[in-house]
């Protein structure tokens, strides 16, 4: 494969496509150091918001609260396409996915995300003893209300299903036991810190996979990354995610190596982006952006900006993908859940309302939950976003309009378009009166195909 | 060839040009649509957690005036429909129907181990899941999925909205989001999108020619939907308000006669944590009265008693009101359904049982997918057990 081409793969499936600039090689991204500065939009652990007996205080509270949420959210989308950290934060996105959580508290949330970023590319081992520990996942999979007297099953389960071995690979009786041993896995809701609560805790005979003893809540994360199993499933949900349907062979020495390696992430990262199947074209331009992969995309492409952050909760909302609001546990779909005929008919028009700020005519759906200010991100459909065209047709003007289309289509495209679409393109710029708008045209159509929705 | 039949053909053609029919639009042509039968059935969603115990009163039990001091419906207003429940007064239009034998009130209806966040029990009643299993699939797009293999018509199953929902999404066949026709028919034939659309080829690529073939039936199935929906102008009076709109563009497709075999529609805003009464008290009365200006609608054109109306939300709320004079979320809940020859009618089951909850909330006795079994079973004459991926009990109200 050409090194341009390789690179533009690399770049749509570690990052959200090929930034205007700063373009590097996989090698010199992957040892890029980049100081992690940690989100901080909510200073307190302990805002009151609180229902208070005076109605009209109890909704100042909610509205404070549901705003700090929103900043979080654009804060993080932002963050997501900063190209000195594009690793990173894709990686931290993928394991917003696997490690889905929502949490109405915005200090506990933002919490989370910092956790996740600091470990995206760390160690799995301590991701996972992190995210366990966290705060809002504790609250969100119920473990608050997990006590030796009354068990509650959920943390356990999924921690099972959804975080390590997955479906199928441990028994009811699994589940039971080591529920018991999470039971008093708590938090204050002073600090936001993790304790266990002693009196709460379990500290009976367990039977676990085999095994027998006191378990505590650590025992049995450390007996579940024991188990190879969870190498398995990890590198499968990672290879899914950033590569496609590998064949087996190849996907288990990765998995073998990510076990050997106690469970070093950047190692495993490396081996795939430094492979050479990696960049065999079974596994290039054919998978299918999600709705954040999709906004984030046609920003580094155009290195645009949102004037109006809440364009970015209304896209997010309209297009179906809003971070820190996963549908459930289990994460947000993938590839062709992703389309239906208003979806593809909303992701075809975006490129034309974004770089011609046109109103847009869709409606984000309202999920009939008070407390959710991405529901009023409608108020937002007057789009805003700016793009330099000067800066793309200085980077993309070539001596004739064929080349410079076919740059530019080399620039948004990770699949080829047909002769047809060529030609559309083509006719479509044709009708500009300047080269602005000539560039302006070209980006406009060609990331208007359906094309540009596969990276 | 029927009408129906050639039309296909022709749009089918039209969107792809004669020369090169790629093999998704041949399946447009071939036989594309469901069973025929004129059963139709209209979902409507109200988002948020409707208060089922201020919909339906249970105005002769000291308990439910005792829990809501403030926000309970005093006796003397309630609209009383049996010597235990009654309907609130702002629900009067509802109440004539239900006078008419229109309207079965199933109570407590919910799952096992309720979920009270509204994502996630929106997601299991989209889903028709267990509380501890996660799906990506909906219950009307199974049905899609099992009845019509090889359909690749999205319009059968209209979303009256401009997002799909979960609950119309099936694993190879997914309905469609339209808010009104004109307005997407429009869009897609945005000059550039229809030449897009024309040059539609199968792809090797999977994902590609995915991507082709949904916009070559978005584009089949919009110009059908947009040229039925200009066949009858409904000349029923509506309340002015967004919810009525859509029942009101229902009711256009279904007396144009669209294949359309399922209509989904929703009214928002039933979380009232603060201050429920005035808020409630409105959306009661937008339900009511576009419901019943809609069943008038379909009455006068004689298509009411193909139309099957079913009215869920995702849970109720807690017994005992708030500090804030509203009400949290809650479990069990109660559900109409609507429709001409109800083989039962009125309450169909008990009333809440208040003395015995769960932490505050009502335990369920009937399983939603027990009314999703009867519904698919007997309406829509599909079978549920493939739908629901296990044999629920049904119920004898069809």
């Amino acid at each position: 494969m050409h090194t341009s081409t390789k690179q533009k793969h690399f770049y749509s499936r570690a990052g959200f496509g090929l930034p205007l600039s700063k373009v590097m090689t996989p090698a010199d991204s992957l040892n890029q150091q980049t100081t992690l500065i940690p989100l901080t939009i909510v200073p307190s652990p302990k805002p009151d918001y609180s229902p208070d007996t005076d109605a009209e205080m109890t909704r100042k509270k909610l509205k404070q609260k549901q705003s700090e949420l929103i900043e979080l959210n654009i804060t993080w989308f932002n963050q997501l396409t900063e190209p000195d950290a594009l690793i990173r934060e894709k990686m931290t996105f993928f394991w917003h996915d696997h490690f889905a959580c929502r949490s109405r508290i915005p200090f506990l949330a933002q919490q989370q995300i910092n956790t996740l970023r600091t470990h995206a590319l760390g160690n799995f081992r301590d991701l996972l003893m992190a995210i366990s520990k966290d705060p809002a996942m504790l609250q969100f999979l119920n473990n608050q209300q997990n006590r030796k007297d009354s068990p509650n099953e959920n943390f356990a389960r999924e921690v099972m299903e959804l975080f390590t071995l997955g479906r199928g690979n441990y028994s009811e009786d699994d589940i039971k036991n080591a529920a018991r041993a999470f039971t008093g896995w708590a938090f204050n809701p002073v600090n936001g810190q993790f304790i266990v609560r002693p009196r709460l805790h379990d500290t009976g005979i367990k039977k676990f996979r085999g095994k027998t003893g006191t378990f505590s809540g650590e025992d049995i994360i450390t007996m579940l990354l024991e188990d190879k199993q969870t190498a398995d499933f990890i590198t499968q949900k990672f290879t899914a995610f950033f590569v496609g349907e590998i064949d087996p062979g190849t996907l288990n020495s990765l998995a073998d190596e990510f076990y050997n390696s106690n469970y070093d992430i950047q190692k495993l990262i490396a081996t795939v982006y430094t492979s050479d199947w990696f960049y065999n074209k079974k596994y290039t331009g054919n998978r299918i952006k999600s709705p954040v992969e999709l906004i984030a995309g046609v920003q580094t492409h155009t290195a645009g900006t949102f004037n109006n952050p809440l364009t970015i909760t209304y896209l997010q909302k309209t297009l179906g993908q809003v971070l820190l609001q996963p549908p459930n546990v289990s994460g947000w779909p993938t590839g062709k859940e992703w389309i239906d005929s208003s979806s593809l008919t909303f992701r075809m028009s975006l490129p034309g309302l974004l770089l011609n700020n046109v109103e847009a005519a869709f409606d984000a759906k309202d999920d009939g939950d008070v407390n959710n200010d991405a529901n009023k991100a409608n108020r937002a459909n007057q789009i805003s976003y700016s793009v330099d065209f000067n800066v793309l047709a200085n980077k993309f003007t070539k001596a004739s309009s064929s080349e410079t289309l076919d740059s530019i289509e080399d620039h948004l495209l990770t699949c080829p378009a047909s002769s047809e679409n060529k030609k559309l393109v083509s006719a479509l710029a044709a009708t500009s009166k300047d080269d602005t708008e000539f560039i302006k045209k070209a980006f406009t159509g060609i990331m208007s195909l359906p094309e540009y929705q596969l990276s | 060839m029927s009408t129906r039949r050639k039309f296909l053909k022709q749009s089918a053609l039209a969107t792809a040009g004669t020369m090169l029919l790629p093999s998704f639009l041949k399946s447009l042509e071939a036989n594309p649509l469901l069973p025929p039968g004129e059963k139709i059935l209209v979902v409507i969603q109200l988002s948020g957690g409707n208060d089922g115990l201020n919909t339906i009163i249970p105005y002769t039990n000291d308990l439910y005036y005792k829990l809501r001091p403030q926000l309970a419906v005093p006796v003397g207003n309630v609209l009383r429909a049996s010597d235990a429940l009654g309907f609130h007064p702002v629900l009067a239009k509802l109440k004539d129907l239900y006078d008419k034998g229109y309207i079965g009130v199933i109570n407590n209806v919910g799952y096992p181990n309720p979920d009270r966040s509204h994502f996630r029990s929106m997601d299991i009643w989209h889903t028709a899941s267990d509380s501890n299993e996660y799906l990506t699939t909906g219950w009307i797009g199974r049905y899609l999925d099992a009845t019509c293999k090889n359909c690749s018509m999205a319009h059968q199953a209209v979303e009256i909205d401009d997002m799909l929902s979960q609950a119309l999404k099936g694993e190879n066949i997914k309905g469609m989001a339209v808010m009104h026709p004109k307005k997407l028919y429009t869009i897609l034939h945005n000059h550039y999108f229809q030449k897009i659309s024309k040059g539609a080829q199968n792809h090797v690529d999977p994902s590609l020619n995915y991507l082709y073939k949904t916009l070559a039936e978005s584009t089949s199935s919009i110009d059908y939907l947009y040229s039925k929906s200009k066949i009858y102008s409904s000349t029923t009076t509506y309340p002015d308000n967004k919810f009525a709109g859509q029942l009101k563009t229902v009711a256009e497709l279904i007396n144009s006669g669209s294949e359309t075999k399922v209509y989904y529609t929703s009214l928002s805003g039933f979380d009232t944590h603060v201050r429920q009464q005035p808020q409630h008290e409105r959306l009661l009365s937008i339900y009511a009265e576009s419901v019943h200006a809609f069943v008038s609608d379909l009455e006068k054109n004689n298509r009411f008693q193909n139309v099957l109306i079913m009215t869920f939300s995702e849970f109720g709320r807690r017994v005992t009101q708030n500090a804030s004079g509203g009400t949290d979320h809650g479990t069990a809940n109660n559900l109409f359904i609507i429709g001409k020859n109800l083989k039962r009618k009125g309450f169909i089951n008990d009333a809440p049982d208040l003395n015995r909850l769960d932490q505050g909330d009502l335990i369920y006795s009937v399983d939603f997918r027990s009314i999703y079994a009867t519904v698919l079973d007997t309406w829509l004459e599909a079978s549920s057990a493939a739908v629901l991926n296990r044999q629920f009990n049904t119920l004898d109200f069809l």
